[in-house]
């Protein structure tokens, strides 16, 4: 299996080695603007990568693309590389962005290719802790999913435009546009991140959501955030980020009906979010080559991916979840 | 005397205003008892 990765940041250099460590892929292809960044990850990954100094939407030889570049190029780049029946996998959290992928669903379920929206720690790994909480219940009335930390730099970056710009939450079948930085509320993480105030902002996990769980209530997103990052959301980044991020978390939870009883059920994940978000993408792009997705088109790993064998998977990998068990009262 | 008036009347309202928006914030309960568990085996499959 060949596999090109667009993007040598912390996610796709994670991403990268994720890949070149699976006995079926025989060569990984990177392409990145920074000559220097991509020479050196593709010498730290041995024989089986190379690199390549086209342009970001230039052919590849590769059965999976996996975008994990700068956001705001995702759309125009699986556009090409669908056109050219290839799968492509995309790290983007970017609200407007998930949103132009998503619209490729036609065109891709067309060709019988997969676009895989959203494979990282959140999106990605939340979307398949949902589906895995969903499947214990009946009926799915209410999502809620939070995350806390960054990957790298652009991860970074990202968070902080999403606290600046309008929040979506799903409400009793409709949209809500909601002013970023509101709704705070208090989420419990898994050790040692534990309880962070978590707020709105442009999170996509909502729009990637809300089509696998037909007839749910309500779906939200939050995202950790200090009072330094509510004050200057609306301001250029103010301060230098960290090159790999440090450890973060996500909790999802899920409210719904079983055998006509309320319930919930909550999951939570803790790692470095670049390191968790290389392992979601390339496995999402291994069970696209290997057609082990529900369907071809593009969406999420909600409604793409068998829960519970990925999360094996993930786990396999190091990237281990977990249950909370405790006395979270059910809403009447 | 009456701009003091009305300062401490704006003073009130507000105070007033800033405690019903707290006692309406919705924080979320914390976790009385219990705790994370790795999934594990048949959770996995």
């Amino acid at each position: 299996m060949k596999a090109a990765v667009i993007g040598a940041g912390a996610v796709g250099a994670r991403l990268a080695r994720q890949l070149v460590s699976t006995e079926q892929v025989d060569a990984v292809v990177l392409r990145d603007e920074r000559a220097s960044r991509l020479d050196a990850v593709t010498a730290s990954l041995g024989a089986v990568s190379r690199s390549d100094r086209g342009g970001y939407a230039d052919p590849v030889d590769a059965e999976v693309v996996v975008l994990a570049g700068p956001v705001g190029s995702h759309v125009q780049q699986a556009r090409a590389f669908v056109g050219r029946n290839q799968h492509v996998v995309s790290t983007s959290d970017d609200l407007s962005e998930v949103r132009g992928l998503l619209d490729l669903d036609i065109e891709a379920r067309e060709r019988g290719v997969a676009v895989v929206v959203g494979a990282g720690f959140c999106p990605g790994l939340t979307c398949v802790l949902v589906a895995h909480a969903a499947s214990r219940f009946d009926v799915v009335d209410e999502i809620h999913v939070a995350k806390a930390g960054t990957g790298g730099p652009a991860c970074a970056r990202q968070h902080h435009r999403a606290l600046g710009h309008m929040a979506i939450d799903w409400r009793e079948g409709g949209w809500i546009q909601r002013p970023p930085g509101s709704g705070r509320e208090l989420c419990w993480f898994p050790d040692p991140i534990g309880a962070q105030d978590c707020y709105r902002a442009a999170l996509p996990d909502a729009r990637l959501l809300v089509p696998a769980f037909p007839g749910v209530r309500r779906v939200t997103s939050r995202v950790a955030a200090t009072r330094r990052d509510r004050l200057t959301a609306g301001l250029p980044m103010l301060w230098p980020t960290h090159p790999e991020g440090g450890p973060g978390a996500v909790r999802i939870e899920v409210r719904g009906h079983r055998d006509r009883a309320h319930d919930v059920v909550v999951f939570g994940a803790i790692d470095r979010p670049a390191v968790a978000a290389g392992a979601v993408g390339a496995v999402a792009a291994l069970w696209a080559v290997d057609r082990r997705l529900r369907r071809s088109g593009a969406g999420g790993l909600a409604e793409l991916a068998e829960p519970g064998p990925f999360l094996g998977e993930l786990a396999r990998r190091g990237v281990r979840s977990a249950v909370f068990q405790g006395d979270a009262q059910p809403v009447a | 005397m009456r701009m003091i008036r009305k300062a401490l009347a704006a003073l009130a309202m507000a105070g007033l205003i800033a405690a019903v928006l707290r006692l309406r914030g919705t924080g979320g309960t914390p976790p009385q008892e219990g705790g994370w568990r790795e999934l594990s085996g048949p959770e996995l499959s």
